[in-house]
């Protein structure tokens, strides 16, 4: 049903001095200096989880929206020294106005990023699209697939060394039976028989079908 | 696929795939259901069947190449995309746009507005057996587009917005025609409403059909109708006011379920405020100019060009290299008609953005999709996924 009520003002919350100075006492976070607009801190990977536990569940910040999950590659950003890949948290509270970006930096030899998918269910499938384009692994994500490109694609396409004009020949659909069967086992169910599980088209099939487009091209 | 329930019952699942080619699902969505009988037990969703590679692709051009990539977005409401790109860039380099841009930029984001809730509704309605709706609404929204093909040519996909202004001011009788057009989407709106707002059949389809609570709502960060539907009345529009909004009069609309009856309605009264806001930005749209007087941004004029070197110089930076935002990591976002729209742009300082990461606010919705759906019956999936306004551009991108 549709209501109508008067609509109670938004909490300013704190300002992004204010935020910045609260945090970087708390958890020495540093300020972005790259953000010359907005608020983003730098936090470490291995206290990423710790963070963001506080900013949801301390009721002064209540970020309970994780916005995005925005990957970075710095491999061919001009004068760059430090880590390769880059990760911003994109938050925002339902209560308070003010907003937040944490930014994580991940080495090119050390892509494993804790998963905070149990915190926010969104994250579940922002993860699997920074992992699907810039190949940054998240730990214990519960199914770690790509999301936006077929799952035979190979590479990173974000990644600024992946060729823009590269092409891939990609045939076979994701089954998803494994998903499915996941999450009926979650809501209890237990299986007993698997029934037929259509079989990906053999590689001589496949080459055969794809054949046939050309010559119909 | 046989399986033990939990309360032990031994149970003969179907598997079946609704999409990725589905009439109901008005674009490529594919969702993995298993099915006993009618019930759905468990649903998986997958998507990127429409995936262009946009982030890649708007990394090879200047930032008014991108523009035209920006309507393939949601291409329901192409301007709201364009405007919402160009003020993540204006942002960026600190302008403030002229008082005229800002007042037509409302009135081409609320018109915007309403054909994107239009199509969502109507077509969500088509999806139920309610053809006649789809007539009332299409009929109105084709009429909007008469006035989106005279302000700049094209009807689907604008790129009306340029960084720093807009392609070129309004024709000589567009206020006109844009009050004539309200009066008629008011009428339409009227019958719509008086079809479905007590239509025995309708409610019976939708109320509690695909019911989603505040808590997850916020939790799958959903903004937008979809998360106003589950009780949550929070609208960038008037939280975060941009383009003058808080010297508007206009009610945020909420639902309280957050089924699909409630995300239609909200849908539907949202139109109505949008249409008292086309109205009020009419009466703000005062002459003068379009485009910012920085340098930078705007092209200088004509006759400047031909006698001033400087301005000629100008231009043809302007023309071959683009716009320059100074280096960083800026986030900006409007509210779409889906939700918060937001670019993440990274500038290196040159000409061709760095990255630019967009945050669909659909994605959110889609990613709820599977959880809305278990428990109901096939039929509902329709009504459902109508209601949460899948638009595969954006999604995909």
């Amino acid at each position: 049903m549709i209501a109508t009520h008067e609509r109670p003002p938004m909490q300013p919350g704190l300002g992004k001095d204010q935020l910045a100075t609260l945090l970087s006492e708390r958890f020495a976070l540093a300020r972005d200096p790259r953000d010359l607009w907005d608020l983003t801190l730098v936090v470490t990977v291995a206290r990423l989880r710790e963070v963001v536990t506080a900013l949801r569940d301390d009721p002064a910040l209540h970020f309970d929206q994780l916005l995005d999950i925005s990957g970075l590659d710095y491999l061919a950003y001009p004068n760059h020294r430090g880590p390769r890949f880059a990760a911003i948290y994109n938050f925002k509270s339902t209560v308070f106005r003010h907003r937040l970006k944490l930014k994580i930096e991940i080495e090119e030899d050390a892509l494993d990023v804790p998963s905070l998918h149990d915190l926010y269910k969104i994250a579940n499938w922002q993860e699997r699209e920074a992992f699907d384009q810039l190949g940054i692994i998240f730990t214990g994500h519960p199914n770690l697939k790509r999301l936006l490109n077929h799952h035979e694609f190979v590479g990173h396409p974000l990644r600024k060394d992946y060729p823009c004009q590269k092409r891939q020949k990609l045939s076979i659909n994701d089954p998803l039976i494994d998903q499915l069967e996941a999450r009926l086992v979650a809501k209890g169910y237990t299986i007993i028989d698997r029934g037929v599980v259509t079989q990906p088209l053999k590689a001589s099939q496949s080459e055969k079908a794809s054949q046939l487009q050309g010559a119909a091209k | 696929m046989k399986v033990k329930a939990p309360n032990g019952e031994i149970v003969d699942l179907l598997t079946v795939n609704l999409g990725p080619s589905h009439p109901a699902t008005h674009g490529t969505l594919r969702l993995f259901t298993a099915l006993d009988g009618e019930n759905v037990v468990g649903a998986v969703c997958e998507m990127g069947f429409l995936h262009r590679g946009f982030e890649k692709m708007v990394e090879q051009g200047t930032y008014s190449q991108v523009l035209p990539y920006t309507d393939r977005l949601n291409y329901c409401s192409a301007m709201i995309n364009n405007i919402a790109f160009c003020k993540a860039v204006e942002k960026m380099f600190a302008i403030q746009i002229t008082e005229r841009c800002m007042v037509l930029r409302v009135v081409l984001m609320e018109l915007s507005r309403i054909i994107d809730h239009m199509v969502c509704v109507c077509t969500n309605l088509v999806d139920l057996g309610a053809l006649t709706n789809f007539w009332y609404f299409f009929n109105t929204r084709e009429l909007v587009y008469k006035i989106w093909e005279k302000l700049c040519g094209a009807r689907l996909t604008n790129t009306v917005t340029r960084i720093g202004g807009m392609y070129r001011d309004t024709y000589p009788g567009f206020e006109g025609d844009v009050a004539d057009v309200l009066v008629k989407i008011e009428k339409a709106i009227a019958e719509v409403r008086g079809l479905i707002e007590r239509n025995k059949i309708f409610i019976q389809r939708t109320k509690d059909i695909g019911a989603v609570s505040a808590a997850d709502a916020i939790s799958f960060g959903w903004t937008g109708p979809c998360l106003r539907a589950s009780g949550v009345d929070r609208d960038i529009r008037k939280d975060d006011p941009y383009y003058g909004y808080e010297t508007y009069q206009f009610d945020t609309v909420i639902g309280t379920t957050g089924d699909t009856f409630d995300r239609i309605m909200v849908r539907l009264y949202e139109m109505i405020e949008s249409v008292g806001l086309v109205r009020q930005a009419l009466g703000k749209l005062k002459p003068g100019p379009v485009n910012s007087a920085d340098a930078r941004l705007s092209l200088p004029s004509r006759d400047q060009v031909y006698h001033d070197m400087e301005a000629l110089i100008n231009s043809f930076k302007l023309v071959y290299e683009g716009v320059r935002p100074p280096a960083g990591e800026c986030y900006d976002y409007v509210e779409a008609a889906n939700g918060e729209l937001g670019f993440q742009i990274t500038s290196d300082g040159g000409t061709n953005p760095y990255r630019i990461k967009v945050r669909p606010p659909c994605l959110t919705q889609w990613a709820a999709f599977g959880d809305m759906l278990e428990g109901h019956m096939v039929a509902d999936l329709a009504s459902a996924l109508g209601s949460i306004n899948i638009i595969a551009g954006e999604l995909d991108r």
